[in-house]
């Protein structure tokens, strides 16, 4: 990993190739092909439509159009894809991966120089992967006196709450991994383990700096936790649902933001504070306390606090948008699926396909995701740029913000929204 | 422990509440020297600084060195202000020997001293940023400082550590085509300089933090002798420059920047103030500057001065700089004495962070314009 | 020395002459006061203009401290040198004062020097080599007398602190800035 790339040599490049070709074919045949067959001896395979499957005839299923497609359906929406790929981790990952860099690209541009520049040919794009390349292969050093089970199960916990927190969110019209009737409800109560966490790793750590760390970061958490809710009270006096997917469904003809903006702003700013952003980012103030309560994580368990930081960063701005922004509402720009294809079947020349089963996605799955991708990546747009221009908050000014202001704040939001109900502007059986 | 303790080791009893934090040497928030904090929670009981950490033993080293050589050794303890350590000691060896210097290079001598302001304000306008957590106002002035730096080694050569004054003058004379990059350069840093105006000193968090923390009173910044930027932005109207001009100081117009709060905030914005004021001077001396002339003095080898001391003042970065200088009769200087302003200014960081939040620390501690290798020389 | 002095000046002193017989009028006005007060007790080194040194003994630099703060308006001290004389077993101790205050003094430096008996073994704290502390009359003397004390072993009583500053906590050798002292390898 060390070594600078030679250049390229056709030669060379050619001979690496058959050299992988050839070692591909010896393994499988010395190695593989046997212990395949001394495998099917011994499984017993299912009986299908009075066939039996063999993995031959499976093979035969999964690439002819006209099996294929429902299978890939039936993948596509099985749990475990919804889980993992979208709209689940997968998705969550690749915008949290998007977001890193774009922060050291633009946090860069503000501060007039470049940002990663050399890994990856387009303006260090592969910034990233080299990173978790060096954390992965740097030692995991822990403390003599540190509480090692505890110390080693916070960042996984770290990790596991901020993807509960990500299973939660709507993406798409039906795509979301938890469609809970209190949704709401059990957001705030994935938040409320955050700040658990946070003392559990900092206390494990044994030493005098993280422990500052973690009490302020305990501090700030607990105390914009209660401006969060209130914030949010506003929205569901006005739909009368705790479920997040019909929250989103009620803003189809506006946007929750157009009449509860003193609540946007109360949510957008605890939502800086719990994520500790810039200017919260007391808990890890470098210059006070080193790096607060993650000073001691190093190696992969600092790679994995910062993924977790970076899903919840992701999850946040995502509750943004469905609370206030309209989640996947928008106008339709996805053309619809050609009507003749699903009727008559694909038509090339003399041959014609049918296949049962498309279109795989809905016209209304791609608009929803399209419009909530932009939405988000707006909101992270605006939770990164602070981070440009501000300088750090002092603790005691941080808990006036959240124990005075915002918490008023948000009341005013409260009373705004009750005479709108009241008024019989809003909400169900309103004018709009 | 009845052993007995070397001299200099204190044991201390460890109390139950107060707790003791080590701000050491090896820490992003504290330069290069520790602070002995003791917190009560969050206020600070007690502050005891501890410098030393980069102490070498300037004054020693230099009884042993010719009034030459000790050019390039004296200027270390602030590498990137190094014209302007060395300029008292340049005087008083004038002074000493009876030399005479000429007009350009007393011109020449006020540039770089100038731009050498330039440089020592930028760095340390860069590191209060980050104290507070302010990137981007680490990355500006660290990246303007470079404009500065440029055209330091146009002139002499180096980036830092210039060894450029000696006794009689300057090392060089200005390269071809300077005035010209030099104005250019110094009115683009002008208008940078301006911007940290929006993102820095109109910033209301910064507003919220820095101001009315560690107040300095006016009677107090008298009483503790403090100089510089320190003294200045607590009401009292002292600049050496205007005060005691020396070389050609009483020519140019010098305006002295007074606030009056002497809070952290008056602290951080007087050394900007400064520095826009550096730029006039600089323009003005590249107007009256005389076109030609010899800017050195030809000097007999191992020049010796007679029974005598002399002490000379010069305002650094960092406030008044003097020079105090005994010599006897020999190559070598019998005693050399660097009164700097950090030294001077250290007595007020357990004055005034007594009391103080934690949080506080890094804004009022910053704010004093300490350098720790100078003040350690 | 050479005997001119040609720096520009615009006060109201006379640039010093070739043979030296006039003093500088504003500065010798001070010294003059200072001797009309103390007499015997203070010994003017030198009138120079925008310096003037003034020697006094050990016993009386509280008196002569105290009368320079109050009547002439000196307020605070720019630093405190040591200087050691190994040929005369005594260190002289230098104070440099100036005024902020006082708008005609702010040019002027006062060099306010002392003397204390050297020993050739020291033992710091505890020998001979005392001065009292001006750290009550100039509150600014206080890290000064302490790095003087360190560097010289010169004891200042009085003094609320004499502690190690510049110095490892555990130097067990020779107070440095001592002629004793040498530097390895010169």
């Amino acid at each position: 990993m060390s070594v600078i790339a030679p250049k390229f040599r056709l030669g060379y490049f050619l001979k690496s190739l058959t050299d992988n070709i050839f070692w591909i074919i010896v393994l499988f045949t010395l190695v593989g092909m046997p212990a395949i067959m001394l495998i099917l001896f011994f499984i017993d395979l299912p009986v299908l439509d009075g066939t039996l499957l063999t993995p031959f005839l499976a093979f035969t299923m999964i690439f002819h159009p006209e099996t294929g497609v429902p299978l890939l359906k039936s993948l596509l929406y099985s749990d475990f894809f919804r889980i993992a790929a979208f709209p689940g981790f997968g998705f969550a990952a690749l915008l949290a991966a998007g977001t890193i860099f774009a922060e050291r690209k633009l946090l860069a541009k503000l501060q007039l120089r470049v940002g990663p520049f050399y890994c990856g040919k387009f303006e260090g794009i592969l910034q990233l992967m080299a990173d978790g390349l060096k954390l992965i292969s740097k030692e995991i050093i822990i403390p003599a006196k540190a509480d090692k089970p505890i110390f080693w199960a916070a960042p996984i916990l770290f990790v596991a709450t901020a993807a509960a927190f990500v299973s939660l969110i709507p993406v798409a019209p039906g795509w979301v991994v938890a469609d809970l009737d209190v949704g709401l409800l059990a957001v705030f109560a994935i938040i409320g383990f955050f700040p658990i966490i946070t003392i559990l790793s900092a206390w494990s750590a044994n030493s005098k700096f993280p422990f500052i760390g973690g009490i302020r970061a305990l501090h700030q958490m607990v105390s914009f936790e209660i401006p969060l809710i209130l914030s949010l009270l506003g929205v569901v006096i006005l739909t009368g649902t705790l479920n997040l997917s019909k929250i989103v469904e009620s803003q189809s003809n506006y946007w929750f933001i157009a009449f509860l903006p003193i609540g946007a702003i109360v949510f957008f700013i605890s939502m800086l504070a719990e994520l500790e952003r810039i200017p919260f980012d007391l808990p890890e103030a470098e210059s006070e306390i080193v790096a607060g309560w993650l000073t001691e994580f190093s190696g992969m368990i600092y790679g994995l606090v910062q993924l977790g930081s970076y899903l919840k960063l992701y999850a946040f701005a995502a509750l943004f948008v469905v609370l206030f922004l309209g989640g996947w509402q928008g106008p339709m720009v996805v053309p619809p699926f050609p009507a003749e294809i699903i009727t008559h079947g694909i038509v090339a020349g003399p041959i014609t396909i049918h296949v049962p089963g498309l279109p795989i996605t809905t016209q209304e799955m791609l608009n929803g995701t399209l419009w909530f991708t932009l939405k988000t990546v707006a909101v992270i747009f605006f939770i990164l740029i602070p981070r440009g221009v501000f300088p750090r908050i002092r603790i005691d000014m941080l808990l006036s913000i959240g124990w005075n202001k915002l918490i008023a704040l948000a009341f005013i939001n409260i009373f705004i929204a009750l005479g709108l109900l009241y008024a019989g502007v809003l909400g169900p059986g309103g004018l709009l | 422990m009845t052993a007995r303790l070397p001299p200099g080791l204190q044991l201390e009893k460890v109390d139950d509440r107060i707790m003791t934090l080590n701000v050491g040497p090896q820490h992003p928030g504290s330069g290069h020297m520790r602070l002995i904090i003791k917190v009560d929670g969050d206020y600070i009981v007690s502050c005891d600084p501890d410098p030393g950490y980069v102490h070498r033993g300037e004054e020693k080293m230099a009884e042993y060195r010719n009034y030459i050589t000790n050019i390039p050794h004296l200027e270390r303890p602030v590498i990137h202000d190094s014209c302007n350590i060395l300029y008292p000691y340049c005087l008083g060896v004038e002074e000493l020997l009876g030399l005479e210097v000429s007009e350009r290079a007393k011109y020449v001598r006020v540039i770089a001293s100038e731009l050498n302001r330039f440089t020592y304000t930028l760095y340390w306008l860069a590191i209060y940023g980050i104290f507070l957590g302010h990137s981007t106002m680490f990355m500006w002035p660290a990246g303007d400082r470079e404009l500065a730096i440029d055209l330091l080694e146009k002139l002499t050569g180096a980036r830092v550590t210039h060894s450029y004054f000696v006794p009689g003058g300057v090392r060089n004379d200005l390269p071809a085509n300077f005035e010209d990059v030099c104005l250019r350069q110094i009115n683009y840093l002008e208008k940078r300089l301006k911007a940290y105006a929006d993102i820095f000193y109109d910033n209301p968090i910064l507003i919220a933090r820095t101001e009315k923390t560690g107040v300095l009173s006016r009677e107090d910044a008298i009483r503790l002798g403090t100089t510089g930027t320190v003294l200045r932005a607590s009401g009292v109207d002292y600049d050496v420059r205007t005060k005691e001009p020396y070389d050609v100081y009483d020519e140019l117009d010098v305006h002295t920047n007074v606030l009056k709060n002497g809070d952290s905030y008056d602290r951080s914005k007087t050394p900007w103030l400064d520095m826009l004021e550096s730029c006039n001077i600089i323009r003005q001396a590249l107007e009256k500057m005389p076109k030609s002339g010899s800017v050195r003095v030809k000097l007999k080898p191992n020049p010796k001065g007679g029974n005598d001391e002399v002490y000379k003042r010069v305002e650094s970065g960092r406030g008044s700089l003097g020079a105090y200088i005994v010599s006897r009769s020999k190559p070598e200087p019998y005693r050399v004495k660097l009164s700097v302003g950090s030294f001077r200014n250290l007595i007020c960081m357990p004055y005034l962070l007594k009391g103080e939040k934690l949080g506080n620390m890094p804004a009022v501690y910053w704010s004093l314009n300490y350098w720790p290798v100078e003040a350690d020389r | 020395m050479s005997d001119s002095d040609t720096s520009i000046q615009e006060t109201e002193t006379k640039p010093v002459v070739e043979n030296q017989q006039e003093l500088p009028k504003f500065e010798k006005d001070h010294s003059d006061k200072i001797t009309a007060k103390f007499g015997s007790k203070t010994e003017i080194a030198f009138v120079k203009p925008d310096r003037i040194r003034v020697n006094v003994k050990k016993e009386d630099i509280l008196d002569v401290a105290s009368f320079l703060r109050d009547e002439l308006n000196y307020d605070h001290a720019e630093s405190v040198t040591g200087v050691d004389f190994p040929a005369d077993k005594e260190i002289e101790v230098v104070y440099h004062l100036g005024s902020y205050t006082d708008p005609q003094l702010n040019r002027q430096v006062l060099s306010l020097a002392t003397r204390a008996p050297r020993e050739d073994d020291p033992k710091p704290g505890n020998d001979s080599t005392k001065l009292p502390s001006l750290r009550e009359i100039f509150y600014s003397v206080e890290f000064h007398e302490r790095e003087c004390f360190e560097m010289l072993g010169v004891f200042f009583e009085g003094h609320p602190d004499n502690r190690r500053l510049l110095l490892p906590e555990d130097w067990a050798d020779l107070p440095p800035l001592r002629k004793d002292f040498a530097i390895k390898g010169r």
